[in-house]
C-alpha cells in the first residue's frame, strides 16, 4: 500500500499542468482580452460588424464620433471637421486602417478585464484639437497632402490631417477616380514622399558633425556641376556662398558636393539614426518606412541624394519626429495620437542627435526664415523652418514640403506640411503651415 | 397594468445586473467550504487494523487493509532481516474482517503455524507467521479497539456543516433559475423552471438519502451538483427545448453513481464484476466501431430512437472499474499484460472512430493505472514512446489531424477557417470579464458545439471567469483529495480507481479548456458535468463514485460499510 500511496501523487502532475495552463491563460487574457473582445463578430458589442456603443472625443472633450444607440454612428457636427478627422477616427465600416474605430476598438468598446464588455461603451480621447484639424483641412483647400502639428515636449499630436478625404456621415457612392486616390490612407503615417530640399537638413546634420571646417568653407555655385553619370543643377547660379546661405538658398550644387564628400554610407547611417528609414510607432499605428539608397562615390545619384532627390523617400510623421528633436535640443519624445494622462509620466525621450548639432540646425533654420521665407509672412511666430520642392517627374508639379517648429514662449510646436503637387515648398506648404500655426497659437491653452 | 409591467421590467434589469456578482460569491463559498471540509483531517487520524509482534518483542501496526511485508524500505512493514525477500508476503483484510496471508514468490517461503502455505492461507488472531527464519505473531484489532478507533477518526461535517453548504448551493440554483426565466423566451420558461426544479429536488434527495444511510460527508456530491447546475445553465441557454434530456441524464447519472458506489462497498463483488465490466466496455466500443454514425468529425455517436449518445463516454467507467486492482493481483505479471492489451484495444478502437480526444483521455487513465500498478517509470516511458509512435502514424494516415497540429496556436491567423471556434471562444470569454454578461445573455452558444467542446467559453461569457475558474477548482480539489486520501486508503483498488477516475476528469478539463483557447490542439472533448450531452454527464457521475469510494473518513461515504453494523453481524 505504501508504494501505491506515494504513486497516487502522480495525479498532482495533472493538477500542476492545469494550474500552469490557467495562469498562462489568465495572463494572455489580461494582455490580449481587449483585442479578443474587439472583433466585429462579437455580438455583445457589434451588430452587423458595426460597434454599438462608445465615444471618441478630441483633447478638449469635443465629441468626434459617438454611437447613436440605433446601430449607427454620428460624427462631428461640422462637415469640414468630419472630413478633416476621417482618417484619425475611421468609419463604422472599418474602411480606414488607421482609424481609431478599428485600431482602438477595444478602448471604444469599453472593455476591461474585470467587467469585460458588460455595459459597453468607453470613451477614447484623442490628442488632437478638432478645431486645429479643421483649420488645417481648410488650408489645404482640397489639395491632397498632410498637415501635422506636435507638441515637441510631450509628443502629443495636436493636428494630424490627411487630405483626400470624404464625409463619413454621407459617404460618396463611389470612391473611384483620381480625386479619391489613396483616400483610405492616412498620408501622415502611411505615405512616403520624395523629400526634396527638406532632406538637406539631414545632409546638413551629417556635415556639421563630420566636417570640422564646415563654417569656414566658402562654396561656389555655377548653377550646375558634373558627376560621372550626369549633373546636378540649381535654378540659378548662387555664386560664392557660406554654409548657412547654401541652406537658406537651398543650393543643390553645394549639398551635392557635401553628399559626395560624406559618401552614401554616412548619409544612410544618419537617416537610420534619425529614424527616417525605419518604422516609427505612434501609439498603435506604424509609420511607413522611408528610403535612402546608397549610390557609389562620384555619381550624380549620390550627389542628388544629398539634396533629397534620386531615390530618397521620407514619411511625414518620421520627418516630424526628426524636426521635433531639433526643436527639443536633439531628443524627441515618442509621438502620440491619444491624449496622454496628466498624472502618468510620458515615455522617455529618444536622443537623435547631439544638443550642439540640434542648436546649429535650429540656428540655420531660423536663418532660412529670415533670409528666404520672410519673417513677415509668419507674423507673431518665432519660426524655424525648411522648405522642400520635390521633383516627382512625369511632368507633374513638384510636391511642396514645409517642416519646422516655433519657439514662441510656452508654445512648443513642431509641424510638417506636405502638399502633393503643390509647387513651391515655401509658397504652397509654407502658407498652409502659417495658417495652421496661427490657429494653434490663437487656440493655445 | 402598464405600471406593474414597468416595475417588473425594472426589477428584472436590476436583478440581472446584481445576480452576476452574487453567483460567483456563492460558487467560491461552496468550493472553499467543500475544500476545507474535504482536506481537513484530524492529526491523530491514522487507522490501525492489526498488529504484528516481532522477534525482539516490539509491535508493528498494520495501517491498511492491504499490507506488504518485506525487506524493502517501501514495504508497509519493513523487516530488515537477511532471509526476507524484498517483497516477501502480503496480509490482506476483506470487508468482513477476514484476513488472508499471501506468499509473494519469496525466496525462503512463508509458513503459518510452522506449516508451509501454498499461495495463500487464512489468518486468525494469534497465528504464528514465519517469513524465512523470522517469526511474527499476528493480532487483528478487537471489536472494542475498532469501535474506539472509529470514534477518534475524522468525521466530516462536524465543523463545516454540509447542510449549510447545500443551502448556499440551493440559493445558487434558485438565482440561476430565476435569471434564466428572465432571459429566456416565454415559451421555454416552463421547461427551464421544471428542469431546474428537478435538479434541486435531486440534490436534496441525494443528500437525504445519504443522511438516511447515516453518512455525513456530502462535499464531493455538492461539488458535482454545483458543476451540474452550471451545466444546466449552459443547456438552458443553448437548447432550452431539450433540457428534459439533460435532466433525464442527470437522474441516470446520479443513479449510476449510487449503483457503482454500492458495488464498490464489497471488493469481492468488484472482483467478480471486473471481467463483466471489461467485456461490456469492449462490447460498447465494438458496437461503436461498427455501427456508430459520424457527427462533427468523429464517428462516435450511436442513435437509438430519439436518443443519440457516445458509447465511448460510458466505456470510461468500465475501463476504470476493470483497470484498477487489489494488491494481491498486482504481483501477477499476467494481470498487467492483460490490462495493457485491454487498454491498447480501447485506444485503438477510439482511433479507428477518429475520436482522438477521448483516445488521449483513455491513454492518460491507462498511464496512471499502469504506473500505480507497476510503479515502473520504464513501463510508463515505453508506453509514452509507443503512443508517440502511434500518434505519428495516425497523423500520416489522417492528414486532417496533421493540419490541426500545424495550425494550433495560430487561431487568429485564420479566424474564419481553422480558428473559427477558438477565436469565438476567446472573444466571448474576454467579453464576459470576471462576472459575465448574465446567464442566458451570451451569443457563443450559437456557434457549433459551443455547449460541449467550448463550454468553458460559454460559462466565462455568461457567468464570468470567476465561476469558470470555480468549476476547474472543484475538479482540482477532487484530485488533491484523492492524492491525500490514499494515505488512509484501505485497498489499492480504491486508490488506483480513484486516481484513474480523477485523471480522466482532469485530462478532459485540460483538453476542453486549453483546446478551446488555442493553447492545445482543439480535439472536442467534453468538460465533465458541465458540457451539454447526456452520455458525458452520466459518465462523469459514474466516475465520481470511484472518487467517493476513496473517502475513508468515519461515516463519510456510503461506499464504505459502517463498522458498527459489521460488528453486530459478527456478534451474531
Amino acid at each position: 500500500m505504501k508504494r501505491i500511496q506515494k504513486r497516487t501523487w502522480c495525479v498532482l502532475l495533472l493538477v500542476l499542468g492545469i494550474l500552469i495552463g490557467l495562469v498562462l491563460y489568465i495572463w494572455r487574457l489580461a494582455a490580449h482580452g481587449g483585442e479578443w473582445a474587439a472583433q466585429p463578430y462579437n455580438r455583445s458589442v457589434y451588430r452587423n460588424g458595426i460597434l454599438q456603443s462608445g465615444t471618441i472625443t478630441d483633447r478638449n472633450g469635443v465629441i468626434l464620433a459617438t454611437a447613436d444607440g440605433n446601430g449607427g454612428w454620428t460624427y462631428a457636427e461640422d462637415i469640414s471637421a468630419r472630413r478633416a478627422l476621417l482618417h484619425l477616427i475611421g468609419d463604422s465600416s472599418g474602411n480606414i486602417g488607421t482609424g481609431a474605430l478599428s485600431v482602438y476598438a477595444d478602448r471604444v468598446t469599453g472593455y476591461d478585464f474585470v467587467t469585460g464588455t458588460y455595459g459597453g461603451g468607453g470613451t477614447l480621447v484623442l490628442s488632437v484639437d478638432a478645431e486645429l484639424c479643421r483649420a488645417a483641412s481648410e488650408a489645404l483647400a482640397g489639395r491632397r497632402g498632410t498637415v501635422a502639428v506636435v507638441n515637441y515636449e510631450t509628443g502629443e499630436l495636436l493636428c494630424a490631417v490627411s487630405s483626400g478625404s470624404y464625409d463619413p456621415a454621407n459617404p460618396p457612392k463611389s470612391l473611384e477616380g483620381e480625386a479619391y486616390e489613396g483616400v483610405y490612407m492616412h498620408r501622415l503615417f502611411s505615405a512616403a514622399y520624395t523629400p526634396g530640399s527638406v532632406f538637406k537638413l539631414v545632409t546638413a546634420a551629417a556635415a556639421i558633425e563630420n566636417l570640422p571646417d564646415l563654417y569656414e568653407r566658402v562654396f561656389t555655385c555655377t548653377g550646375s556641376a558634373a558627376y560621372t553619370n550626369g549633373g546636378v543643377s540649381c535654378m540659378k547660379a548662387h555664386g560664392t556662398l557660406a554654409f548657412e546661405d547654401a541652406l537658406a538658398d537651398s543650393c543643390n550644387c553645394v549639398f551635392a558636393e557635401l553628399a559626395s564628400e560624406l559618401g552614401g554610407e554616412i548619409l544612410s547611417e544618419y537617416c537610420a539614426r534619425f529614424g527616417l528609414t525605419g518604422r516609427q510607432t505612434v501609439d498603435r499605428l506604424q509609420t511607413a518606412a522611408g528610403k535612402y539608397t546608397v549610390f557609389p562615390d562620384g555619381t550624380a545619384d549620390l550627389a542628388w541624394s544629398g539634396a533629397g532627390q534620386a531615390e530618397d523617400l521620407l514619411n511625414p510623421a518620421s520627418m516630424l519626429r526628426f524636426v521635433a528633436a531639433i526643436a527639443n535640443q536633439g531628443s524627441s519624445p515618442a509621438l502620440h495620437v491619444l491624449k496622454q494622462s496628466d498624472i502618468l509620466p510620458f515615455g522617455g525621450n529618444v536622443r537623435l542627435m547631439k544638443t550642439e548639432t540640434a542648436e546649429a540646425l535650429a540656428r540655420v533654420m531660423h536663418y532660412c526664415v529670415v533670409k528666404t521665407y520672410g519673417a513677415d509672412n509668419y507674423p507673431g511666430l518665432e519660426l524655424y523652418a525648411k522648405s522642400g520642392t520635390a521633383e516627382v517627374g512625369g511632368g507633374a508639379k513638384p510636391h511642396a514640403w514645409f517642416v519646422g517648429f516655433i519657439r514662441n514662449e510656452g508654445i512648443p510646436l513642431a509641424f510638417v506640411v506636405v502638399v502633393e503637387n503643390g509647387g513651391s515648398g515655401s509658397a504652397a506648404a509654407g502658407a498652409v503651415a502659417n495658417s495652421v500655426l496661427q490657429t494653434a497659437i490663437k487656440n493655445w491653452r | 397594468m402598464n405600471g406593474l409591467e414597468a416595475v417588473v421590467s425594472a426589477f428584472a434589469d436590476w436583478f440581472s445586473c446584481g445576480v452576476r456578482f452574487v453567483l460567483p460569491v456563492l460558487a467560491i463559498l461552496i468550493v472553499v467550504r467543500c475544500g476545507l471540509s474535504l482536506l481537513q483531517r484530524d492529526a491523530e487520524d491514522i487507522e490501525v487494523w492489526g498488529w504484528l509482534t516481532l522477534p525482539n518483542g516490539s509491535r508493528v501496526a498494520l495501517r491498511h487493509w492491504e499490507n506488504i511485508l518485506g525487506r524493502s524500505g517501501s514495504s508497509d512493514v519493513c523487516l530488515a532481516y537477511p532471509t526476507l525477500s524484498r517483497r516477501h508476503a502480503a496480509i490482506i483484510r476483506d470487508m468482513r474482517g477476514n484476513w488472508v496471508l499471501y506468499d509473494l514468490h519469496s525466496r525462503h517461503g512463508v509458513r503459518l503455524n510452522r506449516d508451509p502455505i501454498g499461495g495463500q492461507a487464512e489468518l486468525h488472531a494469534g497465528d504464528l507467521l514465519s517469513l524465512g527464519d523470522v517469526d511474527l505473531v499476528f493480532l487483528p484489532l478487537t471489536a472494542e479497539e475498532e469501535t474506539a478507533q472509529a470514534e477518534s477518526r475524522t468525521v466530516p461535517g462536524r465543523t463545516i456543516r454540509p447542510g449549510f453548504t447545500l443551502l448556499l448551493l440551493l440559493l445558487f440554483q434558485l438565482l440561476l433559475t430565476l435569471q434564466h426565466c428572465i432571459a429566456a423566451d416565454q415559451a421555454d420558461v416552463l421547461q427551464i423552471s421544471v428542469c431546474f426544479f428537478v435538479l434541486i429536488l435531486l440534490t436534496w434527495c441525494a443528500y437525504l438519502l445519504i443522511r438516511a444511510m447515516r453518512r455525513t460527508g456530502f462535499e464531493i456530491e455538492t461539488l458535482a451538483f454545483l458543476l451540474s447546475s452550471v451545466g444546466f445553465s449552459v443547456a438552458a441557454t443553448s437548447a432550452p427545448g431539450f433540457m428534459w434530456k439533460n435532466t433525464l441524464c442527470l437522474v441516470l447519472g446520479v443513479g449510476l453513481f449510487f449503483c457503482i458506489g454500492w458495488c464498490l462497498r464489497d471488493l469481492n463483488r468488484v472482483r467478480r464484476l471486473r471481467w463483466a465490466a471489461a467485456a461490456a466496455g469492449l462490447l460498447l466500443l465494438a458496437v461503436n466501431v461498427f455501427t456508430a454514425e459520424s457527427l462533427l468529425g468523429a464517428r462516435n455517436w450511436l442513435s437509438i430512437g430519439r436518443f443519440s449518445f457516445q458509447p465511448s463516454e460510458l466505456v470510461k467507467v468500465f475501463f476504470v472499474f476493470a483497470g484498477a486492482a487489489t494488491l494481491d493481483r498486482l504481483f501477477r505479471k499476467r494481470n498487467i499484460w492483460l490490462f495493457v492489451v485491454y487498454s491498447g484495444l480501447c485506444v485503438l478502437a477510439l482511433a479507428v472512430i477518429s475520436d482522438f480526444g477521448t483516445a488521449v483521455v483513455f491513454f492518460t487513465a491507462y498511464l496512471v493505472i499502469a504506473y500505480l500498478r507497476s510503479g515502473d517509470a520504464a513501463t510508463v516511458i515505453l508506453s509514452v514512446a509507443a503512443a508517440l509512435f502511434a500518434g505519428a502514424t495516425a497523423i500520416t494516415l489522417r492528414p486532417y489531424i496533421a493540419v490541426r497540429f500545424s495550425r494550433w496556436g495560430n487561431a487568429w491567423a485564420d479566424l474564419n477557417g481553422y480558428g473559427y471556434q477558438q477565436t469565438r471562444t476567446m472573444t466571448a470569454a474576454a467579453s464576459g470579464g470576471l462576472f459575465g454578461q448574465g446567464a442566458g445573455k451570451g451569443w457563443l452558444h450559437t456557434v457549433v458545439a459551443a455547449d460541449t467542446d467550448m463550454v468553458f467559453g460559454v460559462v466565462s461569457e455568461e457567468l464570468g471567469l470567476l465561476i469558470a475558474l470555480c468549476l476547474v477548482a472543484a475538479l482540482l480539489l477532487l484530485a488533491v483529495f484523492v492524492a491525500c486520501a490514499s494515505r488512509h486508503s484501505r485497498s489499492s483498488y480504491y486508490s488506483i480507481a480513484s486516481a484513474a477516475a480523477v485523471s480522466i476528469l482532469l485530462m478532459q478539463v485540460i483538453l476542453n479548456v486549453f483546446g478551446s483557447m488555442d493553447m492545445l490542439p482543439f480535439t472536442g472533448v467534453t468538460f465533465p458535468f458541465v458540457s451539454r450531452g447526456g452520455s458525458s454527464l452520466i459518465a462523469s457521475w459514474g466516475l465520481l463514485a470511484f472518487i467517493r469510494a476513496a473517502d475513508t473518513r468515519q461515516n463519510a461515504s456510503f461506499t464504505v460499510k459502517l463498522p458498527k453494523r459489521r460488528k453486530t453481524e459478527n456478534d451474531q
